[in-house]
């Protein structure tokens, strides 16, 4: 007779365990989030726009200051397109790149692969808790955000906030999938940490500056450029750009697990 | 044939890129038995248990337990496995009751209700929370966890270290429970101490190779004993050290000391040329013939086999 399991243990436990932090990094980020929102009035009446205006152009248009006057423009390049993906993007490298190889550097995975587990469960069940800790501290960022749009009576539509919100969770969940899995395909923390790293820092780089420099194949390629590229605030959901993010989540993911399915374990 | 093998590995071979930690492992462990699998550090004993719960894929020859490739027989194959690591790491700050109860989750519930009986033998307090357990209640986490499924195989890495003396004979008496109940335990250790009072078989392994594999009772006979004569003068050192089964005879002024195996009548003989004044033997302890196996340099024990 036998008794084994699949993901589910897997994805409660670990759920379990980052309860606290995932928590810290949710209402971190919902403040944040707020207290930039909060200064929207004041920069509203304030004389923004002149001041953007003597900034050199490909300095404003890379960081977003372009549009900073409208209510729209300023929610993304304030809250959704720098501090607040940034930081998420951060939480879901750190943890993915923990989740699999870190743990398996450190030993604690090792009584979870020698239980009845198979192996991709152990996998599916940590990606799983990666994807549902990034999702809540997107929700709260969310929420919060359009808690704040709704009390300031501020000019954004409240789908649209929704829908960047959603975008940004997707974001995280791609770049913590991506680092994730790099760690499951070498279980070494430092490479997950590196390509994890790399396509944040990468993709971000290239959403900055591809518009400056008119080359398309840079925000072609850019996760980030995927999130809000389109500006989501002022257009609604991206469904191609928010496709290829869910897709990219899903290719690194089964990348990954291929490998981890035939490699030698906690080496 | 093999139904009554539980552990089954022929010419097992295993290369981490360019270093050979096993170079062609033959191993059985049968239904029932305490089997006691021993060598240094870095012989091979840990990558061959963790070949064995698939957590490493062998570069050449054929393994099964019980009665399935590791690799093959997946999950389904480790349920019927307890598994304490030679290192218990926990970390975070969930109590060990959490943990265990969480193992026995990945078990599909199984064994849950003998989590409180066997922590209270070993007197684990549950309600600690896992990060600051200490390396005996760690290594206590780890043997409830391997238990309590009364699982069909038992593989146990290094399992007394960490443990005081009275804990260690409790965990004795519950290996030998699982075997009463016809469980088959495979132990690895570093001291022969650690396994020699359970084990029925001993099997020692040195640089990835089995070198010795015997009953405990015959390898206590092979080990031997210390025998010490004094004489009255001084006497000639040649004629003892030629005596069959005598070996490393060495002469301190009157004092002979040697090792002997077999019968001692041939020595005694030697020794009535003169006037013995003083005379002790002494059984070795295992632990000395295990140390012999250790010292053999690598090339002899190849010659070794080469010979035969």
């Amino acid at each position: 007779m036998s008794e084994t399991a699949t993901f589910r243990p897997v994805t409660r436990w670990v759920l379990g365990q980052q309860a606290r932090t995932t928590l810290f990094w949710a209402l971190a980020l919902a403040a944040l989030s707020a207290m930039y929102i909060a200064f929207w009035p004041a920069i509203e009446s304030s004389d923004l726009e002149s001041f953007v205006e003597n900034l050199p152009e490909d300095l404003s248009v890379a960081l977003g200051y372009d549009r900073i006057g409208t209510a729209a423009g300023y929610l993304s390049s304030s809250v959704f397109g720098l501090l607040i993906p940034a930081l998420l993007m951060v939480h879901a490298v750190m943890k993915g790149a923990a989740l699999v190889a870190g743990e398996e550097e450190l030993g604690t995975l090792e009584l979870e692969l020698t239980a009845p587990v198979p192996r991709h469960e152990v996998l599916r069940g940590r990606l799983l808790s990666l994807w549902t800790a990034t999702g809540l501290i997107a929700a709260a960022v969310t929420l919060v955000s359009m808690g704040m749009v709704a009390a300031l009576d501020i000019d954004v539509a409240m789908g649209n906030v929704a829908a960047t919100g959603l975008g940004l969770g997707l974001l995280g969940i791609a770049v913590g999938s991506c680092t994730l899995a790099a760690g499951a395909a070498t279980g070494r923390k430092a490479v997950a940490l590196a390509v994890g790293a790399g396509i944040a820092a990468g993709s971000f780089m290239l959403n900055a500056i591809g518009p400056t420099v008119d080359a398309g194949w840079m925000t072609a390629i850019s996760p980030f450029s995927w999130y809000i590229g389109d500006d989501p605030l002022l257009n609604g959901p991206d469904v191609i750009g928010f496709t290829l993010l869910v897709g990219l989540a899903v290719v690194a993911a089964v990348a990954g697990e291929q490998r981890f399915r035939s490699r030698d374990l906690l080496v | 044939m093999t139904d009554d093998l539980v552990v089954h590995t022929r010419g097992l071979v295993k290369d981490y890129r360019s270093v050979r930690a096993l170079d062609g492992v033959d191993l059985d462990v049968q239904r029932g038995e305490v089997f006691g699998f021993l060598g240094p550090n870095g012989a091979g004993k840990s990558t061959t248990i963790r070949i064995l719960l698939d957590l490493l894929r062998p570069t050449a020859g054929t393994v099964r337990v019980l009665g399935t490739a590791p690799a093959e027989g997946g999950a389904t194959l480790r349920s019927r496995i307890g598994y304490l690591p030679g290192e218990l790491v926990t970390e975070g700050r969930r109590t060990a009751g959490d943990l265990l109860a969480h193992l026995a989750a990945l078990r599909g519930g199984r064994g849950t209700e003998r989590i409180g009986p066997l922590a209270e033998r070993f007197g684990l307090d549950l309600s600690r929370t896992i990060r600051g357990l200490s390396k005996g209640n760690k290594q206590k986490v780890g043997v409830v966890q391997a238990f309590m499924h009364d699982p069909d195989l038992l593989v146990l890495d290094e399992p007394t270290s960490g443990l005081d003396p009275l804990l260690q004979r409790e965990f004795l008496d519950l290996v030998l429970e699982a075997r009463d109940r016809g469980a088959t335990v495979l132990m690895s250790s570093h001291v022969m101490s650690e396994v020699e009072h359970v084990a029925g078989r001993v099997a020692i392994i040195r640089a990835g190779r089995i070198v010795d594999i015997d009953d405990v009772a015959v390898l206590r006979r092979r080990a031997g004993q210390e025998v010490t004569l004094t004489f009255d003068g001084p006497v000639d050192l040649a004629p003892f050290a030629a005596v069959e089964g005598v070996e490393r005879a060495r002469l301190d002024d009157t004092t002979l000391r040697c090792l002997l195996h077999g019968p001692p009548d041939a020595l005694l003989r030697a020794a009535t040329a003169h006037r013995v004044v003083g005379w002790s033997a002494k059984d070795r302890e295992l632990e000395d013939l295990f140390i012999d196996h250790y010292r053999l340099p690598a090339t002899a024990s190849e010659e070794v086999t080469a010979d035969v």
